[in-house]
């Protein structure tokens, strides 16, 4: 099998594997517990905390553990929507963003709260000038992913940061695509809350981070006992947070390495496919995540593609497809203008850390036999 | 709807499972369909693991099937 769909999930480093192996056998204490084996988990849960905030430039007391990016996404909106509640309330965001926000920016919509969704261009990236624009006097959060999830566009976070901390207003970052895989540091982006999900990172699936900076007014999500200094109850995933703490310094360790054999791989691949096909488009732009590139094709359909690659063992995504009958088009590609019909003719390749420049000329062929025998022309002639 | 038959070996009165496999994975919306055993050889792959596959996508809630 050759995985590209690294924006997907990720595989578990080994590495990371070996050290979370024994607190699912015989470390296995509830951090609460105030004998040894609960110490030991505890301490465990500490080490990871402090090793995710040094890799993001946080202090370890901002870090707080959660289920995921969807989990971190709605807590930063519902404590804002509780903070600010029988008040006005404005919240700025972009079209593009994942569905664990844009769903959560419509539930709280219907329920008095004001919401601005900005556009994109073309190639994918918001305005820092739109939002500014947008700001009203009773907006109290902006939320801007840091890289889309289908393109990999660049937000340009630190601009909006800059432009937010002078008009005093809350910034968050969706930055699950961009954690362990660029560099980023909430000290000098101006943010104030950040997202993350260790299986982007070649963690475990089912944990995840927020970093909220220290002193800002925030709600619970979830009630009941006192774990995450009082803001999240419940006994705390450490198989999980310890496999996270150590992806994520094993991602920061071989960052800007990976960052470039990444970006070589997806320029290899874009060549070789226009190289051998006509009419391929890069959807977005060159201000992306490395390892990501959304490819558009002529007169085919990119479920057909996934589909005819994942016969052959390829593993990639299609931003359209067609589950439980409903043909369900991105709306990342359409926000950045695509038709119906280029939207639906396009797949996402994320390539990630187990990648191999083999891999590359593999895939290349592989899609150029896929689209010829659904073109039903020869492989020879396209 | 009239029956439908094989592009390549002329097998009559394709089925709902055939006729849908040819439009996943070639065209949505395809004039010319294959049997399994075709379809199979077209794209190098076991007839058997194109059985797998109608299953996977019937689970996916796919109504072509």
């Amino acid at each position: 099998m050759i995985y590209v769909d690294n924006a997907a999930t990720t595989k578990l480093s080994s590495s990371v594997l070996d050290k979370v192996l024994p607190f699912m056998a015989d470390e296995y204490g509830n951090p609460s517990s105030l004998y040894s084996i609960g110490v030991k988990a505890k301490r465990a849960i500490d080490v990871a905390r402090n090793q995710i905030a040094i890799a993001i430039g946080a202090s370890p007391n901002e870090i707080l553990f959660t289920s995921g990016g969807s989990e971190s996404n709605n807590w930063v909106f519902q404590s804002i929507k509780d903070c600010y509640h029988n008040q006005p309330l404005h919240i700025i965001t972009t079209e593009i963003e994942h569905h664990s926000v844009l769903n959560i920016c419509h539930e709280l919509s219907k329920n008095g709260v004001e919401i601005t969704f900005i556009p994109v261009n073309r190639n994918g990236q918001v305005s820092p000038v739109a939002i500014e624009n947008a700001l009203k006097p009773h907006t109290r959060l902006v939320s801007v992913m840091f890289a889309n999830n289908e393109i990999g566009a660049i937000q340009p976070i630190l601009e909006i940061g800059n432009i937010l901390k002078e008009r005093q207003v809350l910034f968050h970052t969706d930055a699950v695509q961009a954690v362990g895989h660029l560099p980023l540091n909430v000290s000098n982006l101006n943010i104030n809350f950040l997202t993350a999900s260790a299986h982007k990172f070649n963690g475990i699936m089912g944990v995840g981070f927020l970093f909220k900076r220290a002193n800002i007014k925030f709600q619970p999500l979830i009630l009941g006992g006192s774990q995450e200094q009082n803001n999240r109850a419940g006994t705390e995933n450490v198989p999980g947070i310890v496999a996270m703490g150590h992806a994520l310094e094993e991602s920061m360790s071989i960052l800007d390495t990976e960052y470039q054999r990444l970006r070589k791989m997806t320029e290899l691949t874009i060549e070789g496919l226009k190289s051998k096909i006509s009419g391929i488009r890069v959807n977005g732009c060159s201000d992306r995540l490395p390892g990501l590139i959304n490819i558009g094709f002529d007169g085919i359909l990119g479920e057909s593609l996934m589909h005819m690659l994942d016969l052959k063992g390829i593993c990639v995504s299609t931003s359209a497809a067609c589950t439980a009958g409903e043909n369900k088009i991105s709306h990342v590609l359409r926000a950045i203008g695509l038709s119906e019909e280029c939207a639906r003719a396009s797949i996402r390749i994320s390539f990630g850390r187990y990648n191999t420049f083999e891999e590359v000329e593999m895939i290349v062929n592989a899609i150029c036999s896929a689209y010829a025998k659904i073109k039903g022309i020869s492989h020879q002639i396209i | 709807m009239s029956k439908k038959n094989c592009y390549v070996c002329n097998k009559q009165g394709l089925s709902r499972k055939e006729i849908g496999l040819t439009k996943k994975l070639l065209d949505e919306n395809a004039t010319r369909f294959y049997c399994i055993d075709c379809l199979a050889e077209y794209l190098e792959v076991d007839k058997e693991f194109l059985l797998d596959k109608i299953e996977e996508f019937k689970e996916q809630g796919c109504t072509m099937f």
